[in-house]
């Protein structure tokens, strides 16, 4: 069952008056439950914006009725329900409630300790007090590092703080986890420690995770990677390890 | 607590926007407590003179200048509008000039004890002792207003040097924030006594020392309009200046409101300076945090969520400017008048009202301030400010 499905997903950057970006050409992309995927292709491929699309920090274009890049009405279903066209407020509590990110440079709020950056994500889910008190710790167990929540991210090393952007993504539970070259700015060590806390997730909990990266050992690691190239998928690739199923057909122009 | 931790993140810009708000804040707290203690004065002075004619000799105001005689008293007793009158003596404790400043210069107040008949509405508290009664009229006893007590440092039973005389101490008023708070108030008789001395000997041999006034206190009929009274006062009694209440307001009233408009106006001065040291604090704190704001946005913060967070900051740092502001405020006003009252003078009156809507004020003012960077910060692109460096 499809997690997250878009159609018709365009977008164009303007960068001044006459300088436009076509970043994605209308691509079509769908994410099993539980499915860990790689989103591979070189820089300027798009793979950053459709994650931004997928993670809801961007919207797709909408139909704009201007002839050159018109195309069919955008669709981006979560969990079935098409929000391609939600508010800045509702995109905002999906964020919060219902998604997880991970970031290349980790993205920790420097002044806060592990602990209260994770419970950051609690709280603007909406949760409080023991529960996200609880749920916190836990995270931080998960992710090994129950015994570092007092220390403020300038005392932790890369793959640690790593590892707390991890917690903090998981802390709510959430239906997908989306992790921008997670992988980046670590060591081919500490790299492989984050991706295995991501397989362990994904196996133990079903958690759906998807990856953008262009390191291909991160794509080794995955079921399926999805390959970019000029704003359009060339290859939605096929889920390892289960029986080749039908994938939605993907329009490459010629 | 992790609100302070961000202020400490930038300690000394946090210092010196607090250290802005905290100077305004003082600012206003000194200069509404003088403002306040003017007001006190003045509408001390406008109760004590609404419903009367206060006459004094030509060319001086309020009971003061020249010399009267207490025979005026039955003269204008035989007036129309006429209930009461009676005859005072006035004159300042000291004639040293450095005791002349704001407020109302310590005074001898000199009047025959009860003769008003009752008339008088000004109502006078005693936190010792005891009124003067008629009587006393040939001893030397005084009653003192609360700051003058301090300055003379009175006790009840003792005795305090009035112009170089003795006098005994029956009575210490409460305060009542204006003219009576630095009186000595002693029998007629020995008010006489202590201005034949002040006057040079040729003019002083020409006077019948029982009969010095230097001004009368005139209580109209019920229903008669003061000033009436004190135009019947003017046509029938040849060298005096009858003063109602309506006049005092005009004088004193018009030219206190515009010297209060002038502190409250620096005071005010003074805070937008301050508030705009805020403004410029959290726009720069929220371009500096451009990427935190990114990050929070990211993981699912809302634009309200992120404004407020930058709002309630620039709140708490004008609260803590507001309440140092108080604080030094306080000191300085206690200060001041610690100092003042050994020259009689007390300047300040620090009401509650005043330190809470100063304080009330500065918060207000960091929560405005805060707006504009706060709403900037929350139109933040998520992506674009995780990008940024």
């Amino acid at each position: 069952m499809a997690i997250l499905e878009g159609r018709n997903l365009r977008k164009t950057y303007r960068l001044s008056r006459n300088n436009t970006v076509e970043a994605l050409k209308g691509v079509e992309i769908s994410i099993d439950k539980g499915e860990m995927v790689a989103i591979m292709g070189p820089s300027g491929s798009g793979k950053s914006t459709l994650m931004h699309i997928l993670g809801l920090l961007h919207a797709p274009d909408p139909v704009s009725g201007n002839s050159l890049s018109d195309g069919p009405a955008p669709e981006l279903r979560l969990a079935g329900e098409n929000v391609a066209a939600l508010s800045d407020n509702a995109r905002t509590r999906i964020r919060a409630r219902r998604m997880g990110f991970v970031f290349q440079d980790f993205n920790l709020v420097p002044t806060l300790t592990a602990l209260e950056n994770v419970l950051l994500a609690c709280d603007y889910a909406g949760i409080k007090g023991k529960v996200a008190k609880d749920a916190a710790v836990e995270a931080l167990g998960l992710v090994g590092l129950a015994d570092r929540g007092g220390h403020k991210p300038s005392e932790l090393s890369g793959g640690e703080q790593q590892r707390v952007a991890i917690a903090r993504a998981l802390v709510n539970k959430p239906e997908i986890i989306l992790a921008d070259e997670p992988t980046g700015n670590l060591d081919s060590d500490r790299s492989a420690e984050v991706l295995a806390l991501f397989r362990q997730f994904n196996r133990e909990h079903g958690q759906t995770i998807v990856l953008v990266t262009h390191d291909s050992e991160v794509g080794e690691a995955c079921d399926r990677v999805i390959k970019m190239r000029d704003g359009r998928i060339r290859d939605a690739g096929q889920r390892a390890g289960t029986p080749v199923m039908a994938i939605p057909a993907v329009a490459v122009p010629a | 607590m992790r609100l302070l931790r961000d202020l400490g993140r930038r300690k000394l810009r946090s210092t010196l926007t607090i250290t802005g708000i905290m100077i305004g804040i003082m600012a206003l707290v000194v200069f509404g407590s003088m403002a306040n203690k003017i007001d006190a004065l003045v509408k001390g002075g406008s109760e004590y003179y609404k419903d009367k004619v206060t006459v004094s000799a030509k060319g001086g105001t309020m009971g003061l200048g020249g010399v009267l005689s207490t025979r005026m008293v039955d003269q204008v007793e035989t007036l129309d509008g006429v209930d009461v009158a009676l005859a005072s003596t006035m004159m300042l404790l000291s004639d040293d000039a450095s005791t002349v400043s704001m407020g109302v210069p310590p005074m001898i107040v000199g009047s025959i004890a009860g003769s008003d008949k009752g008339r008088e509405t000004f109502k006078l508290n005693y936190s010792s002792g005891r009124a003067l009664t008629p009587q006393d009229e040939g001893s030397n006893v005084v009653v003192v207003g609360s700051d003058l007590s301090k300055q003379l440092k009175a006790k009840l039973g003792g005795t305090v040097t009035l112009r170089g005389v003795p006098f005994q101490v029956v009575g210490i008023l409460e305060p009542t924030l204006t003219a009576p708070d630095n009186e000595a108030m002693v029998p007629l008789a020995a008010a006489q006594q202590l201005f034949v001395k002040t006057l040079p000997n040729l003019v002083a041999d020409k006077l019948n020392v029982n009969e010095i006034a230097t001004g009368l206190v005139v209580y109209p009929k019920p229903g008669v309009d003061p000033q009436k009274v004190a135009d019947e006062i003017t046509a029938a009694v040849a060298g005096v200046t009858p003063m109602t209440g309506k006049d005092f307001d005009k004088q004193i009233g018009s030219a206190t409101s515009v010297l209060n408009a002038i502190l409250i106006g620096i005071g005010l001065i003074s805070l937008l300076v301050g508030g705009l040291s805020v403004v410029n604090t959290m726009a720069m704190s929220v371009a500096e945090r451009t990427r935190e704001i990114g990050i929070k946005r990211a993981i699912g913060a809302s634009r309200w969520r992120i404004r407020r967070e930058i709002v309630v900051e620039s709140s708490v740092i004008g609260l803590i400017g507001g309440l140092l502001g108080l604080a030094l405020g306080f000191f300085i006003t206690a200060m001041g008048n610690d100092a003042g009252r050994d020259a009689g003078t007390v300047l300040f009156d620090l009401t509650f009202g005043t330190a809470l809507s100063s304080v009330a004020f500065a918060t207000i003012l960091g929560a405005i301030a805060g707006f504009i960077p706060a709403w900037h910060a929350s139109r933040l692109d998520p992506v674009t400010a995780l990008r940024y460096e």
